[in-house]
C-alpha cells in the first residue's frame, strides 16, 4: 500500500500545481471528469515509467487505465505481476 | 473543465458567498426538486420543449425537430438510446437522398466502409493494419486526396472521386476514433461506433464529444443521472444564446457603430496600400481574437447541450479559455475537442513510441507531431476543396500561412510546457494578470495568421503584422 500512498501524493501535487486544492479519493474520476489534463496524463505516464517501469508503447495506452489513483494502482499491480 | 462527470447524489442549493460562486445561469442540476420534477413525465415535457424552444435560436424549425424527436424517444424510452442514436442519423441520410445522390450515396459508402474497416481491426488484431488501423486510415485518404488530384476533369471517375473525398473528409476523424477504441467496444454491441460516426446532436469534422468509448463512459446510467445531465444540456445551451446574443451586441457595437474594421478588412486594405489607423488595426486584431473565441465556445456548447440532452455527460468544449494563465492551458480550453483529436490521433502515438529516454525532446517531438504536423493534416483534409479547384502544389501552396500558424504555435506550445510547473506566484498581479495578459497577448498576435480566408501569401500576412509594431517594410 506503500506505493498506492505514493501515487496518490503525486497526483495529489498534480492537481495542487493546476490550482485545484480539493479533496482526492482514490476512486474518483480524474481525467474523464476533466481535474486533470491530458498534459497531466503526460506527466502521469512519465511517472509510472520512471517509477514502475511501465512501457505503455508495449501493454497499449488507454486513459481510463490511469482515470483514478485506485486505477493506476491497480495498473502497476498488474503490470508488476505479469513481469 | 473541472466539472465532475457524472453527479449522483443532489444538493440543497446555497446562497452565493462570494464573486466566485456567483453564477448567472442557476446550478439547477444541483436543485433536489428540479432533478426530481426533471424525472416526471411533465418534467421531460417541459425540458424538451425548453431545449427545443432554445435551439430554435440557432436552427431553423426543421432542424429543431430532427434533433428534439428523437431526443424525445430517448427520454422517455432511454433503453433504446443506442438505436435511436444509430438509426437516427441513417435516416436523415436516407432523406437527403434525393437532393444529391452521388454525395450521399458516397457517405453512405464511407460509413460502410468505417464499419469493415472497424471489423477487420478487431478480427486481425496482429496483422499490419490491425496493429496502426488509423495510420492506415490516414495514409489512405492521404493517397484517395493525391489520386483525385490526379484524375482528368470532367470525367466519371472524376466526380466519384472527389465525392469520395468530400464523404471521407466528414467522417475520417470519426471513423479514426472508433478504430482508436476497437479494444475497449464490447463485441456484442457496436451500435455506438455507428451513432458516434454521425452524431445525432450535430458536430464539425471534429467527433463532438470524441469517439463511442468515451459516450460508453459518460452515458447516463439511470434516471435520475439522465435528468440530471438534461438540465446540464439546457443550462449550457442557455449559456451559447447568450454568448450569441453578446457576440450580436458585439458586432452591432464594434463593427457598425464603433466602425472598426474587421480582421479580414483590416489586412485588405493594408495589402492594397490604404491601410487603416494604427490604432484600429490592434483593435480589429483584438476583436478577432475574442469573436473567433467567442465562435467556438458559441458552437461547443450547441453541440455538447444537444449530446447532454441525448444522456452522455460530456465536458465543455470551452471552458474559461480568457482564465488561462499558460499558453498550453488555453490551448486545452479553447477548443477542448480538437485539442484531444490532436493529442489522441497524433501526440499520445508519439510520445509513448520514441525517444523516451530524453524528456524534453520527448515532448516536443510530440508537440510539433500534434501541433505542426496534425494541425495541418486536419487542415488540409477538410478544407480538401483547395486541392479540387488549384490542384494539388498550387493547394498546397494555398495553406502556407497555416502552416507558419502552426509552427508557431507548436514552439509556443512545446516552451510552455517544457517550463517547469511549479506553485502559482502570490497575489494578483504576478499569480494571476500578467500570466493571463501573456496568453492572451500571444494568441492575440499569433491570430494575425488565423485567417482562413487564405487570399493573400504568408508575406503579406507577415508585413502586416510588422506593422502593428511600427516596422515597415
Amino acid at each position: 500500500m506503500k506505493e498506492k500512498a505514493e501515487i496518490h501524493e503525486y497526483v495529489q501535487s498534480l492537481l495542487t500545481n493546476s490550482g485545484d486544492d480539493g479533496p482526492l479519493s482514490d476512486h474518483e474520476s480524474l481525467l474523464l471528469s476533466g481535474r486533470l489534463q491530458s498534459m497531466d496524463a503526460v506527466e502521469i505516464v512519465m511517472f509510472l515509467e520512471e517509477n514502475f517501469g511501465i512501457d505503455f508503447s508495449q501493454i497499449g495506452f488507454d486513459k481510463d487505465q490511469i482515470d483514478s489513483v485506485d486505477a493506476i494502482y491497480a495498473l502497476t499491480q498488474t503490470v508488476t505481476n505479469r513481469n | 473543465m473541472n466539472a465532475p462527470l457524472l453527479v449522483t447524489e443532489t444538493e440543497a442549493p446555497r446562497p452565493a458567498r462570494t464573486l466566485a460562486d456567483f453564477r448567472l445561469i442557476p446550478r439547477i442540476e444541483t436543485f433536489p426538486r428540479c432533478v426530481s420534477f426533471a424525472q416526471t413525465w411533465p418534467g421531460k415535457i417541459a425540458l424538451l420543449a425548453a431545449f427545443g424552444l432554445g435551439l430554435r435560436f440557432f436552427d431553423p424549425y426543421p432542424t429543431v425537430l430532427r434533433l428534439v424527436l428523437p431526443l424525445a424517444l430517448i427520454t422517455f424510452v432511454p433503453e433504446y438510446r443506442r438505436f435511436v442514436l444509430a438509426l437516427a442519423p441513417l435516416c436523415l441520410l436516407v432523406v437527403q437522398l434525393g437532393d444529391s445522390p452521388l454525395v450521399v450515396g458516397m457517405q453512405f459508402a464511407t460509413v460502410a466502409a468505417g464499419l469493415v474497416l472497424f471489423l477487420c481491426a478487431r478480427r486481425w488484431p496482429n496483422s499490419l493494419f490491425g496493429q496502426r488501423p488509423v495510420a492506415f486510415l490516414l495514409a489512405g485518404f492521404s493517397v484517395l486526396i493525391l489520386l483525385s488530384c490526379a484524375a482528368a476533369p470532367s470525367t466519371l471517375s472524376y466526380r466519384v472521386l472527389w465525392a469520395l473525398v468530400g464523404a471521407m473528409a466528414i467522417y475520417v476523424w470519426f471513423i479514426g476514433y472508433a478504430l482508436m477504441d476497437r479494444n475497449a467496444t464490447p463485441r456484442a454491441d457496436t451500435s455506438l461506433e455507428l451513432a458516434s460516426f454521425r452524431p445525432l446532436w450535430g458536430s464539425t469534422t471534429t467527433p463532438f464529444p470524441k469517439g463511442a468509448a468515451y459516450l460508453r463512459r459518460i452515458e447516463a446510467r439511470n434516471e435520475q443521472q439522465l435528468a440530471i445531465v438534461q438540465l446540464k444540456g439546457l443550462k449550457l445551451l442557455v449559456w451559447g444564446i447568450l454568448l450569441s446574443l453578446f457576440q450580436a451586441w458585439g458586432t452591432k457595437f464594434f463593427h457598425g457603430y464603433l466602425r472598426i474594421p474587421t480582421s479580414a478588412q483590416a489586412l485588405a486594405m493594408s495589402i492594397h496600400g490604404t491601410p487603416a489607423a494604427w490604432h484600429l488595426r490592434w483593435e480589429s486584431q483584438i476583436l478577432f481574437f475574442f469573436e473567433v473565441t467567442l465562435s467556438f465556445a458559441i458552437l461547443g456548447a450547441r453541440f455538447i447541450s444537444g449530446c447532454r440532452m441525448a444522456g452522455f455527460n460530456a465536458l465543455r468544449n470551452s471552458y474559461r479559455p480568457l482564465s488561462s494563465r499558460t499558453i498550453a492551458e488555453f490551448f486545452n480550453r479553447f477548443y477542448y475537442y480538437f485539442k484531444e483529436l490532436l493529442v489522441d490521433f497524433f501526440f499520445y502515438p508519439t510520445f509513448l513510441r520514441y525517444w523516451k529516454g530524453h524528456k524534453r525532446l520527448r515532448m516536443t517531438v510530440a508537440t510539433f507531431v500534434a501541433v505542426a504536423f496534425g494541425n495541418s493534416f486536419y487542415h488540409l483534409v477538410r478544407d480538401w476543396q483547395f486541392f479540387q479547384k488549384d490542384g494539388f502544389w498550387k493547394g498546397l501552396a494555398s495553406y502556407q500561412v497555416l502552416f507558419f500558424y502552426n509552427v508557431i504555435m507548436a514552439t509556443g506550445l512545446s516552451i510552455s510546457q517544457l517550463r517547469k510547473r511549479g506553485p502559482r506566484p502570490k497575489g494578483f498581479v504576478r499569480g494571476h494578470l500578467l500570466p493571463v495578459f501573456g496568453v492572451l497577448f500571444f494568441y492575440c498576435v499569433l491570430s494575425v495568421f488565423g485567417d482562413e480566408d487564405r487570399l493573400y501569401p504568408l508575406a503579406a500576412h507577415l508585413k502586416y503584422l510588422a506593422s502593428l509594431f511600427f516596422i515597415h517594410f
